[in-house]
């Protein structure tokens, strides 16, 4: 979900108007603070990745203050923030840059451009919600869990690992299954892939 | 150190005090004694004159006492061997007496006390006898000495003589042993005194006799009593009578200051005395004067040398004659290089000569600027300093002028300070008047940003859709009409800019070109203040005024004068020449201006891109300059132009059409 942040309702037509056009659905916010409002209440995020084009001239709370709240609430990875800029702003811009934003783009941009970089930012952002999750769901693992995962990913068969761990096999392989359903994978490489 | 030397000079003071007191004290002392030494010395001399003197008559008196004695003798011895006849007798009594004024009367009288015979006139009447003695009662022997009688008052003479003594004196006749009688001299007490003491030691005292008792018989005060101060008594040698001869001096006591040289010493002395003591208090005031004015001197000159401003001091002739330290450090030069020069002087700047000259003969005429006046000197090192100077005459004491004394402030920092804020200000200026260009310009681009970027993605995004191959009709004329859209807002927003640049157009009035330039020229003369740059501003008379916004024209002056400016900075000090003329061009009705530097010069591969916006040879330069000079001198209907000065160095030139 790409969210489009602007008071300019032009833009926001029309941006959004280009992200349809390349299949990016997109949701529009007059202001910062609309935009906060939505997140208070549990955004739904998009598994598929989120990303926020921001404009940094904005009244009221400006495009920098809203990154900056983001960034306090560890949202910055989940939604990455592309900040739209026009003339003079472009330190304030790569400031933020250092500070975590995805990127900027100073106006006038090319458009397409702008879109495949959103793209990119997708990716991140669902990628970062997968790690999230991934992480929400090894912290939902016991502890014996984790010490047979660990195994797990060592590549130990789960002989060894009954062995190692002094239960039976039997016992290893039905936490093998609660892992996998935790970690919702059904196999041992897909549970290594996510935790890389 | 200060605490311990001041008893040491206390005491020295008092030290060198001494002697001179201890000497005046004897010379006082000496001068009291001196008189009272005098008088008693007089004194003595007098005394002893009158005891020589009084000997001297008593021997006189003496003498003539013996001398009638021995004749007396003689005439007993006379008659006791020749046998005198009593007349003959008389006769040498006569003799006797006449020739000698003190005898009262002599007599000759027999044993029986007869008188045989007498000196005639005053005398005793002949009948009388002295009731003398003649002879010792009970005497064995005869005496045959002379003996005198106690005086006796004589009251057989006549009356104005009363109370007046004879004293008697016997002379026995003894011839063998037989006593045959006596001869009797009587003296008159006063004839002795008037005949035997001389007038000259009568005339300075009264003589008198006396007997042991102080009785006076006679007394002679031929010039006045006698003082009592001086007395003398002899007693003079009468046998058998005791008469004391006194004589009385009738000098006074010697007056203390009767000695006129003593006198005069006296009052010389203490005249003396009076012009030490003045000389002292005077010597005194003097060193208290000195004391103070030495507090002054090094006052002062602890003054001249912690002040942070020069001073300088020149004769008539424009002589240095007196610098102080604050002065040297800031020329650069020690004082010993600069005392007593006259001009040019060392830490004159090359390129003010003429203005240095200007001013000294105007100095040497006897005239100073009134107020402070600014200038800049030459440290030693190289280095220009701007000075404040303010100049004026030192009178002296008599109110005659003897120079001129400066003091000089140097105010490198302030007109950095000032020449800083100038920029500023100009910049300031500058961005004002470009604000509302860039005014207009931030406007138009924020403002027609918007359209465009909406254009710019509707039709990205229509691309897309038909590059996709899904591309719904509707969709699309949806986003072409949204395009549209935003072109016309795009127009309109184009509109009201020249909307807003109409409403702040310039005011066109008639402007006097010359009295506009003559206005900005301080603020040019500022401008090139820092580089020293030589302004000459030509001006043509009775120009025609042009219709122009005067704001502008000054902002395109100020704008090629600064470009002048900058370009002459690497020519040498004494050639930064900046002209700028105003004149008519009758041909085309238009005033011409042209600002001329000598400067680098304007090569050819520039000259193209001039008047290029946004083109500049400056680090610095947004080059906005030249064109909006340029558009603004059109914007009058004028023209801005450039080209080559012949001697080296840019031309630029503007005309203004004339306005009727």
């Amino acid at each position: 979900m790409l969210h489009i942040i602007d008071d300019e309702d032009v833009i926001r037509d029309s941006l959004s108007w280009l992200a349809r056009s390349r299949q990016i659905a997109a949701m529009t916010y007059s202001s910062g603070e609309q935009f906060l409002a939505a997140l208070d209440q549990p955004l739904r995020f998009d598994p598929s990745g989120d990303c926020i084009l921001l404009d940094v001239r904005m009244p009221q709370l400006s495009g920098i203050s809203l990154f900056d709240l983001l960034s306090e609430k560890k949202l910055t990875k989940r939604l990455p923030v592309i900040f739209l800029t026009g003339h003079g702003d472009v330190p304030m811009a790569v400031d933020s840059l250092k500070r975590g934003a995805f990127d900027f783009f100073e106006k006038p941009f090319n458009d397409n451009k702008l879109m495949d970089r959103v793209q990119e930012a997708l990716v991140l952002s669902r990628e970062a919600g997968l790690a999230a999750a991934v992480h929400d769901r090894l912290a939902s693992l016991s502890a014996r869990e984790k010490e047979v995962l660990d195994l797990i990913l060592q590549g130990k068969m789960n002989k060894v690992i009954a062995d190692h761990l002094g239960i039976s096999m039997r016992t290893v392989e039905v936490h093998r299954a609660h892992i996998f359903d935790k970690m919702q994978v059904k196999t041992a490489v897909e549970l290594a892939g996510i935790l890389k | 150190m200060k605490i311990f030397e001041k008893p040491r000079a206390w005491s020295k003071e008092k030290w060198r005090w001494i002697i001179p007191i201890l000497l005046i004290s004897l010379f006082l002392a000496t001068l009291i004694w001196l008189p009272l030494q005098a008088q008693r010395m007089e004194a003595n001399e007098r005394q002893e004159q009158l005891i020589a003197d009084t000997l001297w008559v008593e021997h006189a008196i003496q003498f003539q006492i013996d001398r009638n004695d021995e004749m007396l003798r003689q005439i007993g011895a006379d008659i006791l061997v020749m046998g005198l006849k009593p007349a003959e007798v008389a006769e040498r009594f006569d003799r006797l007496r006449n020739s000698n004024h003190e005898i009262s009367s002599l007599a000759w009288f027999n044993h029986d006390n007869v008188l045989v015979t007498a000196s005639t006139d005053e005398g005793p009447s002949g009948k009388q006898v002295p009731d003398v003695p003649y002879q010792e009662s009970g005497a064995l022997e005869f005496d045959i000495r002379t003996r005198c009688f106690p005086p006796t008052l004589d009251d057989q003479l006549p009356k104005s003589e009363k109370n007046s003594y004879v004293i008697n004196c016997q002379i026995p006749l003894i011839k063998g042993t037989k006593h045959l009688g006596r001869i009797i001299i009587t003296y008159r007490a006063s004839g002795i005194l008037e005949e035997l003491v001389p007038w000259w030691f009568a005339q300075d005292n009264q003589i008198s006799l006396v007997d042991i008792d102080d009785k006076v018989y006679a007394t002679r005060a031929s010039a006045g009593l006698g003082k009592n101060v001086y007395t003398h008594n002899r007693t003079l040698d009468l046998p058998d009578l005791p008469l004391v001869l006194h004589t009385n001096s009738n000098k006074s006591e010697p007056k203390l200051l009767a000695n006129l040289l003593v006198s005069v010493v006296i009052v010389l002395s203490l005249g003396l005395i009076w012009s030490l003591a003045a000389l002292w208090r005077d010597i005194n005031r003097r060193l208290a004067t000195e004391g103070a004015l030495r507090q002054q001197v090094i006052f002062r000159t602890a003054m001249e040398n912690s002040l942070v401003t020069g001073l300088r001091a020149r004769d008539m002739q424009g002589r240095l004659t007196y610098v102080n330290p604050a002065f040297c450090s800031m020329v650069g030069f020690p004082a010993d290089q600069i005392i007593g020069r006259l001009p040019p002087m060392p830490y004159w700047a090359p390129e003010a000569f003429a203005e240095y000259k200007q001013r000294f003969t105007d100095l040497l005429a006897g005239t100073v600027p009134a107020n402070g006046f600014e200038t800049i000197y030459q440290h030693a090192n190289g280095t220009k300093i701007s000075v404040l100077i303010y100049e004026s005459a030192l009178i002296d004491e008599t109110g005659i002028q003897t120079g001129w004394m400066s003091s000089i402030l140097d105010i490198s920092e302030l007109k950095r300070a000032q020449e800083l804020s100038r920029q500023q200000e100009e910049k300031l200026h500058a961005s004002a008047r470009l604000a509302t260009m860039g005014e207009i310009a931030s406007m138009l681009a924020h403002e027609l940003n918007q359209p465009l970027a909406a254009i710019s993605s509707y039709t990205t995004g229509a691309m897309n859709i038909v590059e996709a191959d899904n591309a719904e009709k509707n969709l699309l004329l949806g986003a072409l009409s949204k395009v549209n859209a935003q072109a016309q807002r795009a127009g309109q927003i184009i509109r009201s800019v020249h909307e807003f640049v109409k409403k702040r157009e310039a005011k066109r009035e008639q402007v006097d070109i010359c009295e506009l330039i003559q206005n900005t020229m301080p603020l040019i003369e500022l401008q090139g203040q820092a580089s020293h740059i030589h302004i000459q501003w030509l001006p043509t008379k009775n120009l025609p005024s042009v219709l122009a916004d005067h704001v502008l024209i000054e902002q395109v002056l100020l704008n090629l004068t600064r470009n002048a400016i900058e370009a002459m900075q690497d020519t040498p000090v004494g050639h930064r020449n900046l002209r700028i003329q105003a004149t008519m061009d009758v041909d085309n009705d238009q005033v011409v201006v042209e600002v001329t530097d000598r400067g680098t010069g304007i090569p050819e591969a520039i000259a193209e891109q001039l008047f290029s916006p946004f083109f500049s040879t400056k680090a610095s330069g947004m080059g906005m300059g030249l064109n909006i000079c340029r558009t603004a001198i059109e914007f009058h209907g004028g023209k801005l132009t450039h080209s080559n000065n012949p001697a080296g160095g840019t031309i630029f030139r503007f005309v203004l059409p004339a306005f009727h």
